[in-house]
């Protein structure tokens, strides 16, 4: 729950998002779910020529468990909320 | 339950205790990183910023040379990064050794 | 293949090897012993890490101190604490007796 809010307060920034198969694509994030799926818009393919069939692509949703990592805009994350949250998480889970 | 460390009953105390500290993170696919941790959860998807990524590559050219073939490493710099944690292996706070 | 009806349990096979005598029964039993202990953890992928089992959870997450890692038979790495996520774990064998 906690890694969802992070990337809900993220929605309309630019993003990177890295795939297994090593595709990377930055796009604007539009919205994400539990699983972690995202949906982009405006997207760019970082290495265009390696992946000539997604130039005319737009926008595109990514299930989330093919992303390996997410880029962040390093500007807009609260490094000490998010680490005051994550002790709160972690507090709850074993108290249970 | 007596744990001989400092106050760590359950594998994720490990992992609580390094929250804003340096980390040494192993993946899947030869893989590893060292930031900044600021947030995990259960499944150890990790956010960590001032990240550096190496990767290993084993050079096919000296591939033959049983097994230890060298290994090409590719090494970048990410500002703040989410990381996925289904390819998370290994998780090691700052070298108190 | 020449024997059409199934052979009865344990009549072609050697009887199961007796379990160890320093541990009774069950798995938890087992990982219940061994912390606190010197470890071997195998994990799918082939390596191994050696090292004492601070403690484990029910998703075989282990944290492990002074641990040791091993490829094929080289130390490539050393680690003070370690956490090995679960689903990355072949077996956990004790190195020392418990």
């Amino acid at each position: 729950m906690l890694i969802f809010s992070v990337f809900k307060t993220l929605t309309d920034q630019r993003v990177t998002v890295e795939l297994k198969n090593d595709l990377s694509i930055s796009g604007v994030l539009k919205s994400v779910d539990q699983f972690l799926n995202i949906r982009l818009d405006s997207i760019k393919v970082l290495d265009e020529t390696r992946h000539p069939h997604m130039m005319a692509v737009k926008n595109c949703f990514i299930r989330g468990s093919v992303v390996r990592y997410v880029q962040l805009p390093a500007e807009h994350v609260d490094t000490q909320l998010l680490e005051d949250a994550t002790r709160r998480e972690a507090a709850n889970q074993t108290r249970r | 339950m007596d744990p001989s460390t400092t106050g760590i009953q359950e594998p994720f105390d490990l992992i609580r205790l390094s929250l804003s500290e340096r980390v040494f993170v192993k993946l899947r696919g030869d893989r590893e990183l060292t930031g900044i941790l600021h947030a995990y959860d259960g499944h150890m998807n990790l956010i960590l910023s001032d990240v550096e990524e190496t990767i290993m590559m084993v050079d096919p050219v000296d591939e033959n040379f049983e097994g230890q073939g060298t290994v090409k490493v590719a090494k970048r710099k990410m500002e703040m990064l989410f990381v996925r944690g289904d390819g998370v292996i290994l998780v090691s706070p700052p070298s108190r050794t | 293949m020449d024997e059409s009806t199934p052979p009865p349990p344990d009549h072609n096979s050697s009887p199961p090897p007796p379990p160890p005598v320093t541990v009774s029964g069950s798995p938890t039993d087992f990982l219940k012993g061994v912390v606190g202990k010197r470890v071997i953890v195998r994990l799918t992928s082939g390596v191994d890490y050696r090292g004492i089992l601070s403690c484990l959870d029910g998703y075989m997450n282990i944290a492990l101190e002074q641990t040791e890692e091993h490829v094929n038979g080289f130390t490539t790495n050393r680690y003070g604490d370690a956490f090995i996520r679960g689903n990355n774990v072949l077996y956990i064998s004790a190195a020392e007796p418990i």
